[in-house]
């Protein structure tokens, strides 16, 4: 539209057409069962949550006896003091965090560069460097190679030990492939003449074109870290290194085991505290997924979708 | 248009397969780097070792020495590497222990894969009896029973609480124990039926000592609470099933072990074929059919801590009696305080019930000890870590710093032997001074695992509740340990065929143990029931079991 060329009044605009194609008797039943459907699917979903969140909020005793449901009961607030004076617990936290970030970032320039080297069919030894990347989701060494490779490289008790070895999904990479080679070529002919290098267009042409798959990625990479336990498991010896989930896997274990060994809970109510301390600590992780999921949703099924299908 | 430019780095295939195969070389020789082979001679490895060292004497070594050790770190007790416990070792002995942390969640896996890639601690700690097979073929721990005689307390308390025997059965195919166990004066069975004592001495007028009285008494209790089913495991069986079956001295539940039993000829058998098990199952489908034991609570799954639905049905007075520990009791009492008041009830861990065989419990047992990465063996310190270690674990003084501390800076001792921790010291996990402000255990690192091990009669009942030890009294004066089970070391490759074959026999027992307690099958089927453990390969896995037993009995008397 011109500069100056008239607006549009919006309360003259054409009122929009008030009758609607009427719904079959078949669609109607089908929109009811569908919803009734989902919604109990929602139900299913949420209800671990909302009873998970009510027993953060409740005591012991009452978890204990079973009480608890969807409602908090014996309300109070302090094992959320408890935890939140955990020092133990912030500093994991803070570990999952650095490492959140830092391995999404690693990974994001490590998938989308790869992807994007695959995505150009004229290049030679394209064909190798996809089989390198495959072979792997079929083979691996083993645990124990493994760690004797962290351990040789240096990594182990090392961040990057977390960091590195999952720093390239091969299924996101397929995926970023998949949608890299959907671009139209001719916008990166058209860049490419008017003198940009490989990593012009990369950089000022594909990556802000592939705002949805990116926005996927790092929602699949951060979530896959924040995740991960394994990888911390085995290549840090030191409990100043572990991630929180690593805390929390721990946590549970223990709460589990405790009245199971006698010497442990032949007093005392160790198991008590952790039935509560459990619920705190699972929801104070899952706070941060749950804040910023929103946020990427609305990228995340326009970018995998784009990147599934092969124009 | 213009041809895109190739990327300057474009790896042919020969070039990666010349990478990969110099990582892979990187790899194989990270991997195999120890070498093996090298004479022992632990008495000229005595950097730091006491010329003088004898049991019951104070071990500090002449300089000072490093051990490195693996360290479970439990949630409830995070570990600190500025314990004071540390440092007080230090100053006792001049050994600083330098810790490698792991998640108690996954300790079994994380050590198996320190030992397996050669890079565990010289101290593996938290070792249960039998936990040292696996590492035997390797060669990556060190043949303890090679050098226990540098060992003089463990000798001594060996001998001193006669369990001599029981460290024989300790043996390896190859002759040789691979890890020391923690020695118990007394050993008691940890988990046992855990009892609504009030009701119990209301109904029937006292505490249930046999199978029998406890089935009159379930029958009362069920006239007097029609809802209820009042007894329950809450551990799929595993437990009730395990103390149990030592009543008609067969194996059941989390006890069965390889299932193998010494029979009337001396040769191994199945417990499972055995009519000792078949009368036991017996008795737990009469208890079923008469809606005296709760179905769900040996099929529910439970996490480890028994199903929390049993506390439920303690706390709603629909189950009076369940397998538990004394951390149950205590469970089970706090459940009832939330329903029933506290003081209006009474909950008891009382001694297994006795059966046709007598007033038997399970065989007396060892608790963790620990093995020694076989790096030590090459080190100018190996005899001092022998000796530190031999103190650390087996000397009194040392098993009583572990649990309680530094004597009057922590705790007293009186004349008669009696223990309490001093103002402003507590031990909350039991019950002791708690909230006086400084736990010994979580702000210091004392009572922590390496507490656990070898004890003492009064070391354990010095820190137990008045209940917990009434109960050890009540096992030690009313009930006789089994024999030691026979050992029956295998070699790699029986091993292997054994568990190959134990499996799926196992699988069968499971079920139909259950089918025929849940009377889903019926008794007239044992004998099919024994044809399908024979068609399993129970004769092959039979003869496997005893060629091993009758190699040890050969080689060890």
């Amino acid at each position: 539209m011109a500069p100056d060329a008239p607006r549009k009044n919006p309360k003259n605009a054409v009122a929009p057409r008030t009758s609607r194609i009427k719904d079959s008797t078949s669609y109607k039943v089908f929109t009811v069962v569908n919803m009734t459907v989902l919604v109990l699917m929602c139900a299913v979903m949420l209800y671990p949550f909302i009873m998970l969140l009510a027993q953060s909020f409740s005591s012991a005793g009452a978890i204990n006896a079973g009480k608890v449901n969807l409602f908090p009961v014996g309300f109070n607030l302090d094992t959320y003091k408890v935890v939140a004076n955990n020092d133990n617990f912030w500093r994991a936290y803070g570990n999952t965090v650095i490492y959140t970030v830092i391995g999404t970032t690693i990974a994001m320039v490590l998938t989308t560069t790869y992807a994007y080297v695959l995505s150009k069919k004229h290049l030679k030894g394209r064909g190798l460097l996809i089989g390198i990347a495959v072979f792997t989701m079929f083979f691996n060494g083993g645990i124990v190679p493994n760690y004797v490779l962290i351990s040789s490289l240096g990594m182990k008790n090392t961040m990057w030990a977390v960091i590195l070895p999952p720093a390239l999904s091969v299924f996101n990479l397929l995926v970023m492939k998949a949608f890299f080679e959907n671009l139209p070529t001719e916008l990166e002919e058209a860049a490419h003449i008017d003198g940009l290098s490989w990593f012009g267009i990369f950089f000022r042409i594909v990556l802000p074109l592939s705002k949805a798959v990116i926005a996927t990625m790092v929602l699949f990479y951060s979530v896959q870290y924040w995740n991960d336990w394994f990888a911390a498991f085995l290549y840090l010896d030191k409990t100043d290194l572990f991630p929180v989930t690593l805390f929390l896997r721990n946590l549970i274990a223990g709460a589990s085991t405790a009245a199971s060994e006698g010497a442990a809970a032949s007093g005392g109510n160790v198991d008590a505290i952790n039935a509560n301390i459990q619920s705190v600590t699972m929801i104070l992780i899952l706070i941060p997924i749950l804040c910023v999921y929103p946020f990427v949703q609305r990228y995340f099924v326009s970018g995998i979708m784009l990147g599934s299908v092969k124009g | 248009m213009n041809t895109p430019r190739h990327f300057p780095f474009a790896p042919t295939r020969r070039s990666f397969v010349g990478l990969s195969a110099a990582a892979f070389a990187t790899v194989a020789l990270a991997a195999c780097g120890s070498d093996s082979g090298e004479e022992v001679d632990v008495e000229s490895q005595n950097v730091g070792a006491m010329d003088d060292y004898t049991a019951d004497t104070q071990f500090k070594a002449t300089e000072p020495i490093q051990v490195s050790m693996l360290w479970t770190d439990w949630p409830e007790v995070p570990v600190e590497d500025t314990w004071r416990l540390f440092d007080h070792i230090k100053e006792l002995t001049n050994v600083e222990i330098t810790l490698t942390h792991i998640p108690f969640s996954d300790a079994t896996e994380k050590r198996s894969l320190l030992i397996s890639a050669g890079d565990a601690p010289t101290l593996i700690p938290l070792v249960y009896t039998g936990e040292d097979a696996p590492f035997v073929s390797s060669g990556a721990v060190v043949p303890m029973s090679d050098y226990v005689d540098k060992m003089p307390n463990f000798q001594k308390y060996v001998e001193e609480w006669d369990l001599a025997d029981m460290i024989g059965n300790l043996k390896q195919e190859d002759g040789k124990y691979y890890m020391v166990p923690g020695l118990q004066e007394v050993s008691v069975p940890v988990f046992s039926l855990v009892i609504r004592k009030d009701v119990f001495e209301e109904v029937t007028g006292a505490v249930p000592n046999t199978w029998d009285e406890l089935h009159e008494g379930l029958k009362l209790i069920k006239e007097k609470y029609p809802d209820s089913t009042p007894l329950a495991d809450g551990f799929e069986g595993g437990a009730l099933f395990n103390f149990a079956s030592h009543a008609w001295l067969t194996k059941g539940g989390w006890g069965f072990g390889d299932g193998s039993i010494e029979g009337p000829d001396g040769k191994l058998t199945y417990v499972a074929i055995t009519d000792e098990y078949k009368t036991m199952i017996e008795l737990f489908r009469t208890l079923v059919e008469e809606g005296l034991l709760d179905r769900e609570s040996l099929t529910a799954s439970n996490d480890g801590s028994g199903a929390a639905s049993v506390a439920e049905k303690f706390a709603a007075e629909t189950c009076f009696a369940a397998s538990g520990s004394s951390g149950t009791a205590i469970e089970f009492s706090q459940a009832l305080n939330e329903t029933v008041g506290e003081g209006n009830h009474s909950v008891a861990l009382i001694p297994p019930p006795a059966g046709p065989a007598g007033e038997h419990v399970e065989p007396r047992n060892f608790w963790h000890g620990f093995m020694l990465n076989s790096q030590i063996t090459k080190s100018e310190n190996f005899l001092a870590t022998l000796q530190f270690l031999d103190w650390l674990y087996y000397n009194p003084d040392a098993r009583e710093m572990l649990r309680w501390g530094e004597k009057d800076v922590n705790y007293t001792k009186a004349e008669d032997g009696t223990i309490e921790l001093m103002d402003g010291f507590s031990l909350d996990d039991y019950a002791i001074n708690a909230g006086a402000g400084t736990d010994i255990k979580t702000d210091l690192g004392f009572s922590t695992f390496p507490a656990e091990s070898t004890e003492s009669r009064a070391l354990k009942e010095s820190y137990s509740t008045p209940e917990f030890v009434e109960y050890i009294d009540n096992v030690l004066s009313t009930r006789t340990p089994r024999d030691p089970y026979p050992p029956k070391p295998m070699d790699e490759t029986e091993l292997e065929q054994a568990s190959l074959l134990a499996t799926p026999i196992k699988d069968s027992v499971d079920t139909a143990t259950l089918q025929f307690i849940m009377g889903e099958r019926d008794m007239s089927e044992w004998d099919a029931f024994k044809s399908e453990l024979e068609a399993a390969g129970l004769p092959r896995y039979l003869e496997l079991l005893n060629t091993a037993r009758d190699r040890f009995v050969e080689a060890n008397g």
